[in-house]
């Protein structure tokens, strides 16, 4: 088993399942799961293409920071950092579109107060992905190395696996991930112009599923390395390890890892090897599980390859949350956890059928969670690949 | 480490190109704002020796200028190499997000081309960039405004000195877009935070590492304060001066070599002769490139490409107020 010394101390998540993890997470478990639904947000212009809103009264830029806001909270409560820990923190952020809600919001506000006049072209004001990342560190004091990842949908989870890295390096003390990826004209329609939208459902791993569901979510998980809690009062029990993982970009197609399962297989094998961990030792396993049918071949036969007919659990939780994009890895982590301190593993939603081609069913119920290692995959556009580990303690150690 | 997040392992620089808004690469070559964007189409024949018809100038830019760093080094030197592509970038893809978020509103819910938003997805341009050099592994986008390239050095050299890759490749690419009062606003220029100076664009890249080539020069420190400093502390001579001479002196810098300061384009009304003075030339590279957020790129990629024996250091610091150095000498 791995003898890992980064410590999770602390995450929160924002879903459409809830303002906190811990919501989003007693929902999810008692099956209180709304499918994907017409946006009835102002800036959304496409009213035909279903998606997992985060319900909010107010403006979309607004909602967008305070979904930012609620995650970091949480994640900081969580975690009983003190002010000055929060400080010496390094922010590793995870988006895809930043702040670009703010043009959509803008342009769709112009042109709603002006009535049967002609729509100005729409500008881009925000001022990159980085924007999210400074804005953060400004509000909550962090002084610590800040620095966005834009990976399409493994930029959150790209950034944990560096985070991982720079802190077994001891080139810093703590790091604050955070994904966010709220919902867009600009994602929604361009995954539709892919013909990777289902209309429908979202239906990971199943032999009717059609295409993905996008779903707005914000979140942020704290590594740390073991014992660099800074106040001796404050020092808490950490029942979470990160194992380690591994990243890897192919180049062999922009929009497809290989549906023969090879690349999926290979990533996930290096991840297990680099930890030191056999796949029987994995207890379940959180898969990236979007519904398109490219995805789920490459990654549920690279599942297969490595776990043979000893497969664990298999979980998505797209069907339930949709797919958060660049804030997917610390969302879906972050969700997971605290599925895990409620004592038991999600369910998958949205599977009714077999796919022949995999031979497998995602997990269809509750069940018990117990200690051990959690795999977690991420696969993404142009060719991007993250996997990695989370170890549940019995004991737990001391931060 | 902390606020302060130093990276002090010397990387040396095999190879370094530079491109700025005139688009020939490695050369100081004058250019007009207005006449901005020029078309890259022969710069990508040229160099890639196939067009590259459905890219956007973003991605040709990465490529072309990452191409040109990486053909200068003989290829032997690369084979069996485990190479990392880190792709800096401040503001992205917009040349390709702006045309595709226009077609979305304009058709009021149509379907807009599905190639263009493929090429608006933020590590699209890397995504390429590794097909064409036959990169697998570790390929990251950084974005972090004005530190972009200053913020992926540091993460570089944390992967060079792990031994996950021999080599990195390390670049910093912005686009000019239309208007210049959109870009500048994106930028967050205000009159009294920026040099006057025209908005550029540029896609200059480090090869970071060990190979059996001969080196140009050596990344001897990357130093990212992040304190909020007011702008007259930033802007101080005596201060600037103060933080290049401790990097020097921290560095043991020859007493006989030539000391430069690189300032990047927050860098107001920086006194030459009292540079001068105290024994250090003040490179201005910024006529050469224009504004744009991966300047420093640019900057740093001429000097260690000027074929002297110089110590340096690249001055910038963020609209925030952090202060970002980056030192390094030429062989």
């Amino acid at each position: 088993m791995s003898k890992s010394t980064i410590d999770i101390r602390g995450w929160g998540a924002v879903t459409t399942l809830g303002w906190s993890a811990r919501e989003s997470a007693n929902n999810l478990l008692s099956g209180n799961v709304r499918p994907a639904d017409f946006c009835t947000s102002s800036h959304l212009t496409n009213r035909d293409l279903k998606a997992f809103e985060v319900p909010y009264t107010g403006n979309p830029l607004n909602k967008s920071w305070a979904m930012l806001d609620s995650a970091l909270t949480e994640a900081f409560n969580r975690a009983e950092l003190t002010a000055a820990e929060i400080a010496e923190s390094c922010l590793l952020v995870g988006t895809t579109g930043g702040l670009f809600i703010r043009n959509e919001y803008e342009f769709t506000e112009i042109v709603r107060q002006n009535p049967g006049k002609e729509s100005p072209p729409i500008a881009c004001r925000n001022r990159g992905p980085g924007e999210v990342a400074d804005a953060i560190a400004r509000k909550y004091g962090i002084n610590g190395q800040a620095m966005t990842f834009s990976m399409a949908c493994v930029s959150s989870s790209h950034a944990l696996v560096v985070a991982a890295q720079l802190l077994q390096q001891k080139k810093i003390r703590r790091a604050i991930v955070v994904g966010f990826d709220p919902l867009l004209n600009l994602t929604l329609q361009g995954f539709a112009s892919l013909l990777l939208y289902d209309s429908e459902q979202c239906r990971p791993f199943c032999a009717n599923r059609s295409g993905m569901q996008i779903g707005e979510a914000a979140a942020a998980v704290i590594l740390e390395e073991n014992g660099n809690a800074n106040n001796d009062c404050r020092k808490k029990v950490v029942r979470y390890k990160f194992a380690g993982g591994y990243l890897f970009n192919d180049n062999n197609s922009l929009t497809s890892a290989g549906v023969d399962g090879e690349l999926a297989g290979n990533v996930i094998g290096q991840t297990l090897t680099t930890a030191q961990i056999s796949p029987a030792e994995i207890v379940a396993i959180k898969a990236h599980g979007t519904g398109t049918r490219d995805n789920d071949l490459s990654e549920g036969r690279g599942l297969v390859k490595v776990f043979g007919d000893n497969l664990p659990p298999v979980v998505s939780l797209k069907g339930a949350i949709g797919h958060a994009l660049g804030a997917a890895g610390a969302v879906e982590t972050a969700l997971w956890l605290s599925c895990l301190e409620e004592g038991l593993l999600p369910r998958s939603f949205g599977f009714t059928q077999i796919d022949p081609e995999l031979g497998f069913a995602p997990s269809q119920v509750n069940i018990p969670a117990v200690d051990g290692a959690y795999l977690f995959t991420f696969f993404g556009f142009g060719g991007t690949c993250t996997s990695y580990l989370i170890i549940r303690n019995p004991q737990g150690t001391v931060a | 480490m902390n606020n302060k997040n130093k990276c002090i392992s010397s990387m040396p620089v095999v190879a370094a190109s530079y491109l700025g808004p005139a688009l020939m690469p490695n050369l100081d070559v004058a250019w007009d704002e207005a006449q901005l964007p020029l078309s890259p189409d022969d710069l990508v024949q040229k160099i890639i020796g196939q067009p590259l018809r459905r890219a956007g100038r973003f991605i040709k830019m990465v490529c072309c200028g990452a191409l040109v760093c990486l053909k200068s080094v003989p290829a032997a030197d690369l084979k069996e190499k485990k190479i990392g592509i880190f792709l800096a970038t401040g503001l992205g893809n917009v040349d390709e997000i702006l045309p595709f978020i226009t077609q979305v509103f304009k058709h009021d819910g149509g379907f807009p081309s599905p190639n263009q938003f493929a090429n608006s997805v933020s590590n699209a341009a890397a995504f390429f960039l590794a097909r064409i050099s036959e990169i697998k592994g570790v390929v990251l986008t950084i974005s972090q405004e004005e530190l972009s390239f200053e913020s992926a050095l540091w993460l570089a050299q944390s992967y060079l000195e792990c031994g996950e890759i021999d080599l990195a490749l390390v670049g910093g690419c912005d686009v000019f877009t239309p208007t210049v009062a959109d870009y500048r606003e994106r930028m967050d220029l205000r009159p009294d935070n920026h040099r006057s100076m025209p908005m550029g664009e540029g896609s200059s890249w480090l090869l970071l590492g060990n190979t059996s080539s001969k080196k140009i020069g050596n990344i001897l420190s990357v130093e990212l304060d992040h304190t909020s400093k007011t702008q007259q502390q930033l802007l101080s001579d005596e201060n600037i001066l103060s933080e290049c001479e401790k990097i020097a002196d921290s560095l043991l810098v020859k007493h006989d070599q030539q000391k430069i300061i690189l300032p990047g384009f927050r860098l107001i009304g920086t006194d030459h002769s009292f540079f001068k003075d105290k024994g250090w030339r003040v490179e201005d590279y910024l006529p050469h490139c224009g504004i744009h957020p991966t300047a420093t790129a640019y900057g740093l990629a001429r000097a260690l490409l000027s074929g002297q024996s110089d110590f340096f250091v690249h001055c910038n610091y963020h609209a925030a107020g952090r202060r970002a150095l980056v030192a390094a000498v030429t062989e």
